[in-house]
This record gives C-alpha cells, structure tokens and sequence, in this order.
C-alpha cells in the first residue's frame, strides 16, 4: 500500500510539474532542436562533401605516379590532415568556448540557436569529412580504372561514378551525423546556445527539475529514432547492390 | 621450320610497340615489369598476349592506352606517337580505344543503360536522342536490348560481361583492349562471350588485342599471339604456327597446361604403345587447312609402298583452321624411300618432322 500511495504522490508531482507553464517551453525547444540540427547538417554535408572528396583524392590510394604532383598531393593531405585531426580532439565543449569570438564574428551572436550552429557545423564538418573519405577508399579501384580508360577527368570520375556509387554510404553517414549533431546541439545548451538541451540544463541541472529534464531526454530519444529509421530506408531504397 | 605462312592481307599496323620497357621501383629494387618489348597489330586483327600471371601482359596492354606508362620506347597508335600524350590528347585517345575488363568495373549503381551511357557523357557533344541511339545499338550488338533498365547486381556474370562490352563499343572505337575478359566467367559463358567477341571483331572490322592466361582462349580467337614471359615477348606469329610448332619451352608449358599441346616426344610413345614398336623411326605429320578432308596421307602412302602405323594423333581447329596432327612410324628402315615418302608428302603441304 505504502508503495502505492507514493508512486501515487510521485505521479501528482509529475503533473503538476507538467501541467503548467512548461509545455510552451518544451515546444519552443524542440523546434530549436530541429532547426540547429537541420541547418547545421546542411552546412556540415556542403563543407564536409567537397572535403572528403579532397582528403580522398590527395590522399595516399590515389597519389600520382608524377613525382610533382604526388608531393604537391601530399602537402595537401597533410595539411588538411592535420586540421581535421585538431578539430576532432578539441572535446565539443571546450570547441564552443573557443569559438566564441569567431561565432560571434559569423552570425553577430554566439547565443541560442544562431549561436550554436557555426560550432555545430565546425565540429561535425570534419567527422563527416573522414567518413566521406573512408567511403570512397572502399570503391573498387576497377571503377577508377574503368572511367580513366574511357578518358574521364577527375571531375568526372567524382561526379559520375564515385558520388553515385556511394550514395548510399553518403546517406548513411549524413544519418550518423545527423544524430551526432543532435546530440552536440543539446550540449551546446551549457553554453547557452538554446534548444532541448538549453532546456535541459536549466531546469534539470540548475533547477532541479527532473520531471522536464526527462521529457527533453525522452524528446531527443524519439528524434534520433525518427532521423535512424527514416535514414535506413532511405539508404535501403538507394541500394543497388 | 619451313616456310608455312599462308599469306594474310598486308593491313597497316595499327598498333606498333616499340623497345618498350615499364620499370617498376620496388622495395627489393628496380623490376622490369616489360623489358624491350616489340608488337606490331594490324588492323582488323585479333591479336592475343598471353603469359603466366606476373609476366607483364596486364602492363603491356595498359601501355596501348597509357593507363601505364612506358619507361622507355615507344607506342604508336595509327601512326601517331601516344607515349607523350597529356591531358586533353591522351583523354581523347582513350575515348576512342575501349577497354574490356575481367570483373567487369561497372556502376552497380547504375542501370545497364546508364553504364553504357558513361563513356558517352565523358566524350560529350552527343544530344540525348544520339546518346539513345547509340547506347541501342550498342546494347543489340551484344544481345541485351531488353535488359537495359536492370542493375548490374540483376545479370547473370556473362550478361554482366556483355554490359562491360557494350561500354567498351558505346563510343565505336576502332580498337578493343580485352583484360582478360573471360576469366571470371565458368566455361559456357566462356565460350558465348568468345563467340561474341569474334562476332564483333568481324561485324564491325574492330582490331581486338586481348590478354589471357589461357591458350584455349588465343585459340578460339586470335589471328596471332605474344608469348609473353617475364616481361619479354619470346614468342610471336600466327596462331596456327605458335600452336603446331612452338618454339619457346613457355609456349610448350602453356599449351601442355591448357590440354591443347599436340606434340609427344618418343619417350612418352614408348611408354604408351610399347618398346620396339617402330617408335625409332617415328615422324610427326602436321598439316592444315584444306588438305585435312583429304585421303593425303593414305594416297601418298599407296603411291611408295609404304605401310604406316599411326601411333597418335589429333584433328582440330584453331579459329577457323582446321589442323592434323599424326605422329606416325614406319615397319620400313630403308632410309632413301622413308625420304621419298616424306619429300612427296611435303609436296602436298604436309610437314614431316622426324622425333627420333
């Protein structure tokens, strides 16, 4: 009985935390949440595409026999290398503190949901380079082979055979950083930076509201869901293999 | 070896190699992947390069269209120079060159009609309709007219083949390079996709340089072969020559590992029909051509008194050509009329090689 009755007093408090001013909120948040995250894959995938493509094709499977132009390949790799490899071991955290005053020279504020989209973008651009690069090591080099026969250029190569023939690896990586930026965007609410997540820290952690933390929690749950099973159909639909 | 060369129509090479050599830098040192290398294909021909794995003829044809370059000599294509060609030129030249492959290289993200299309976007300046055009006739050449909507991953191997073929003829090339383009292929596919090889070689008086580890392949193909070993060209001529009379101890290896070798030597008769069987005076017939549906040997025979044991013996075709081959030994051991028979045998095109 005594079990009951406060699993009963339990279920009051969640309604009435509930039940009043908070549902606006919420909404408001997660609309925050879909924009940060939508606007800023967008700016990831226009970033992140032409750079692994570039990575991929300076990068050690595809050198020159020309000695010029595989050391000129080389310096290109490495340099580009290198500052994607810094950008990924910045914990995100710490890339939104950092980023500051360059957010702030970019979009006016480093606030709410402008504020965390060039971080977002600069944090995810290069995860999503590296995936890009991995896919297109993994085309057959008989492709290559079968297109420079024909007397393609590079570009061609790109645009005809390598894009298409990893469509749907393209996809699916937009999907793992579709959800790693929903995950990264709720984070730059310490900071800040507005949506789910903003919510979350304010009254969850600074409020002790935990009836609302774990609504934003249960809410990103289903967003990342959502985004995972309409991706792997998506993918699934692209497969021709 | 006599002079035995049926003449063939004197085409103007269109592929000439010259003193070609590809060096390739190891980590064990400079390795000679081609080493003075001469070819000379003429037109209309199916020329065919064979080797063991390792002896270069994968780089050899890759040289025809640069995808390899040499590092020394030179390559000339229709007599223009190809060896120093750059960007724009060597790009249109291997438009006009296509390429057949042994895993086939298609898009399996593409639709058979849109493999074939590819070369011809990369070419440019077709509108849509004669793209259309084009990619049809390609796709009826090689009998998949009503397959043009499905993806590779839907074809059988051979059909997948022929997709790879239609690519290669979407751009009507004048040349096709064949990496070995059947050896992916189980033996009855093999044999349609020979066959449409051959086919499109004479419909379309299309040269075809193809490389293959298997002699079966050169012999129901090719006019002429390179014998390719260790990067060296050790053997080359026509066909029929290389088969009935081959010169190099790797065309021997090569055709005795194919099942095609014909010859035996006298100790492996020995063993087959006995000691003393008149294998001591054993000879070795070879003739072609007409004279194989003709009672040649028997009437030569009657004519000089003569009785012959045939000890072994195959008829064939190579290509078109057909052939015998007889090892044959006489109870007779008067060398002058043996000598007679033979003259009159070579008289009548039969060639007479004594094995002992």
């Amino acid at each position: 009985m005594s079990i009951f009755a406060s699993s009963e007093a339990a279920a009051s408090a969640w309604s009435v935390a509930l039940a009043t001013d908070y549902w606006p909120e919420i909404r408001e948040g997660t609309v925050d949440t879909l924009i940060m995250t939508g606007v800023s894959l967008l700016f990831t995938v226009l970033i992140g595409l032409p750079l692994g493509v570039t990575l991929f094709l300076t990068g050690w499977s595809q050198r020159s026999g020309r000695v010029a132009v595989a050391r000129l390949q080389f310096w290109i790799y490495s340099l580009l290398s290198f500052l994607v490899n810094v950008l990924r071991s910045v914990p995100f955290l710490i890339l939104l503190i950092l980023l500051i005053p360059a957010t702030r020279a970019i979009v006016g504020t480093s606030l709410g949901v402008q504020g965390s989209i060039p971080p977002l973008v600069i944090a995810a651009a290069p995860f999503f380079a590296r995936l890009i690069e991995n896919l297109l090591r993994e085309v057959d080099r008989g492709v290559f082979e079968a297109c420079r026969s024909m007397g393609a250029t590079t570009r061609q190569i790109v645009i005809w055979a390598l894009l298409p023939e990893t469509f749907p690896g393209i996809l699916a990586a937009i999907v793992v950083t579709a959800v790693a930026l929903v995950g990264y965007s709720a984070m730059s609410g310490v900071i800040g930076g507005g949506g789910l997540g903003d919510l979350a820290v304010r009254y969850g952690y600074q409020r002790f509201n935990t009836p609302v933390m774990l609504v934003t929690v249960a809410i990103l749950v289903v967003i990342v869901q959502v985004i995972q099973v309409l991706g792997d159909r998506l993918v699934a639909r692209f497969t021709h293999r | 070896m006599q002079d035995w060369s049926f003449a063939r129509a004197a085409a103007p090479p269109v592929i000439e190699v010259r003193q070609v050599d590809k060096l390739f830098q190891t980590r064990e040192g400079p390795f000679f992947a081609l080493r003075e290398v001469d070819l000379s294909v003429k037109s209309g021909e199916v020329f065919g390069i064979i080797g063991r794995s390792g002896a270069g003829k994968s780089t050899l044809l890759r040289v025809l269209n640069l995808l390899e370059r040499p590092t020394a000599g030179e390559v000339l294509i229709e007599d223009r120079a190809i060896t120093h060609l750059d960007g724009a030129g060597l790009r249109q030249l291997r438009q006009q060159v296509g390429m057949v492959f042994q895993h086939f290289n298609l898009l399996g993200s593409r639709t058979v009609y849109e493999n074939v299309r590819l070369p011809l976007r990369i070419a440019g300046g077709l509108s849509q309709g004669e793209e259309a055009e084009r990619i049809a006739e390609a796709l009826e050449l090689v009998g998949l007219t009503d397959q043009a909507r499905k993806y590779p991953r839907q074809l059988s191997g051979g059909q997948r083949q022929r997709v790879g073929i239609a690519r290669a003829l979407a751009n009507r090339p004048r040349l096709l390079l064949c990496d070995e383009a059947t050896s992916a292929l189980d033996p009855e596919t093999t044999q349609s996709i020979l066959a449409l090889l051959r086919d499109i070689n004479q419909r379309l008086k299309l040269t075809i340089v193809l490389i293959t580890h298997g002699m079966d392949v050169i012999r129901a193909l090719a006019d002429r072969v390179a014998v390719l070993d260790h990067g060296r060209v050790v053997e080359t001529g026509d066909v029929v020559d290389v088969f009935l009379f081959p010169k190099h101890p790797t065309t021997r290896a090569l055709l005795a590992e194919s099942g095609v070798e014909m010859q035996t030597a006298p100790a492996a008769l020995e063993t087959r029909v006995g000691p003393g069987n008149g294998v001591a005076r054993s000879w070795r017939l070879t003739y072609r051509g007409a004279a194989v549906a003709t009672p040649v040997l028997t009437a030569t025979a009657r004519e000089h008194g003569l009785d012959i044991t045939i000890l072994q013996g195959s008829i064939g075709r190579v290509k078109d050509e057909p052939y015998a081959q007889l090892t044959i030994s006489f109870a007779e051991e008067d060398e002058e009329r043996l000598r007679a028979f033979c003259e009159s045998l070579e008289r009548r095109e039969v060639h007479c090689e004594r094995l002992s």
